[in-house]
């Protein structure tokens, strides 16, 4: 990876190739290619950035202390993944991401996805997760200033995110079932996915319920004392 | 001569994406229908017949994908019956036929994959590409069971100290919230204390190199190879023998390259198969003439 100096354009960079050069290569694959062939696109956008992400990412935590509660924090979102029902991966990777940056929160999310699916079962849709979860914890850093400051966005946040990971990997399951995309396929399988979205959504409603206000003070306690 | 788990973890890799892949980006019915005997046969070569449970949860998921489609996409020519005012067609069931069994063999392809990569080859595959993610996953495979048992000695003292019964569901929640947060803080610490160990012992000082006990022998190079060759001459092969499903089911007619390219990914698909029962037959030779 070559590492860009200035910070202007690597700030460019990093907000738009999430949320512009992406999109954009789904969009012009859709438009140039026939068929089957979104599939292929997409699934080489997905696993392209993560890759991208995570060793443009990986340079930028420095130091061992900041990298091992990394760690920490990937490792407590993979024990919590075996929590049944309840699932607080979103809201770790959330937390990570306001209290200790985007690019930790991309890394949380997309490593905790990754590891996970040793356990859970690895396929074609785990580049699809480490890319939702991942982005999840981007936007959250990007927008920690706000979260940090008003309850009820973070709630909001927290759900919203939670809806949109499903929808996500539901966009995902008909690009795998059908090669393409199309609209009419996407509502059924969104309204079979109801109670999984459902689910998502309620439990980052309650982890960040419960957890937003005592798990922040223990990360920010650790950043003040210790200086991560 | 060794089975594909003790190939190196960078060969296999390359040997699933090409067979996994190709299933993937592949409608073609003989293709399919190879990679699925294929991902079947590895599976239960590996694992025999036991747990039987989990594959029929496979099977009803094959059967609910391959009915699904039709009562949803009603393109296709020949209509079967109607249903609701819609047709059902049989090219959308054939569709949903291939499709399921797509699915159903990726799936298949990966479950053996997961049993072959286990955490020390993840790592060394890492390690190549960037040692420091390799040392942060590392670092959080471990902190796994390490909260898992530090979970339980909280969880012990707390109930020592009589905080909490467990026969009242409020009070064993407050008492699981209690212990979370006490893990929380206890991980945080211990990273903390981790990190600076580290620290001492001279990380950061200098480039981080990767030990791993995986070397490339010639047998990795040789399937690497297989893997590579089979897979170009299997797309080129099947460029122009193709499946048309909609709007009316109609295959091209199959020339000496569209058969040399079903044959070479039955290789492929039957690979591991061939690898495994070679050294079975092998070792049972040997053993008889002793």
């Amino acid at each position: 990876m070559i590492v860009i100096k200035s910070k202007k354009v690597r700030t460019v960079l990093k907000i738009s190739i999430p949320f512009a050069a992406i999109p954009l290569l789904v969009l012009l694959g859709a438009v140039a290619f026939p068929q089957k062939q979104h599939l292929l696109v997409s699934f080489g956008v997905a696993v392209l950035a993560v890759l991208l992400f995570l060793t443009g990412f990986e340079r930028k935590i420095v130091g061992s202390r900041r990298m091992v509660i990394v760690a920490v924090m990937t490792a407590l979102c993979i024990a919590g993944r075996f929590i049944p029902l309840f699932k607080p991966v979103t809201t770790l990777t959330i937390l990570t991401a306001m209290y200790l940056g985007g690019e930790a929160g991309f890394l949380v999310g997309a490593l905790a996805a990754l590891l996970s699916n040793f356990y859970f079962g690895q396929g074609p849709w785990t580049p699809f997760q480490m890319l939702a979860w991942g982005m999840i914890g981007l936007l959250a850093g990007f927008l920690a200033k706000p979260l940090k400051k008003s309850r009820a966005f973070l709630l909001v946040f927290g759900v919203l995110s939670g809806a949109v990971f499903s929808f996500i990997m539901d966009i995902w399951t008909i690009l795998w079932y059908n090669g393409s995309f199309q609209l009419e396929r996407y509502l059924p399988v969104l309204v079979t996915a109801i109670p999984h979205t459902v689910m998502y959504a309620v439990s980052n409603f309650l982890f960040l319920w419960m957890f937003a206000k005592p798990f922040g003070e223990k990360l920010e306690r650790v950043k003040v004392k210790y200086g991560v | 001569m060794r089975t594909i788990a003790e190939y190196n973890p960078f060969a296999v890799t390359v040997y699933f994406l090409a067979v996994a892949g190709t299933t993937m980006f592949s409608m073609n019915p003989v293709i399919l229908v190879l990679s699925l005997a294929g991902a079947l046969s590895y599976f239960f070569v590996r694992n025999g017949f036991r747990e039987m449970k989990s594959h029929l949860a496979f099977f009803l998921m094959f059967l609910f994908m391959a009915l699904l489609n039709p009562l949803i996409s009603h393109n296709g020519v020949t209509v079967l019956f109607v249903m609701n005012n819609n047709p059902v067609t049989l090219e959308a069931l054939v569709y949903g036929i291939a499709a399921a069994a797509m699915i159903l063999a990726v799936l298949y392809w990966f479950r053996s994959y997961s049993q072959i990569m286990t955490s020390d080859k993840l790592l060394y595959v890492f390690g190549v590409l960037s040692p420091r993610l390799a040392l942060i996953l590392s670092m959080a495979i471990r902190y796994v069971p390490l909260f898992g048992s530090q979970v339980k000695k909280v969880n012990q003292a707390q109930k020592a100290l009589g905080l909490y019964k467990e026969d009242n569901l409020v009070d064993s929640f407050r008492g699981g919230v209690r212990v979370f947060s006490v893990m929380v803080t206890w991980a945080l610490e211990n990273g903390i204390i981790t990190a600076d160990s580290m620290t001492a012992r001279g990380y950061g000082s200098g480039k981080r190199s990767h030990y791993s006990t995986f070397c490339f022998r010639r047998g990795d190079w040789i399937l690497m190879g297989i893997s590579c060759v089979l897979l170009i001459v299997t797309w080129i092969g099947l460029g122009d023998f193709t499946f048309n499903y909609y709007p009316a089911l109609k295959v091209s007619a199959l020339q000496k390259t569209g058969l040399i390219g079903c044959i070479s990914y039955g290789l492929l698909a039957f690979l591991p198969v061939i690898i495994e029962e070679k050294e079975t037959l092998k070792w049972n030779c040997l053993q008889s003439k002793i």
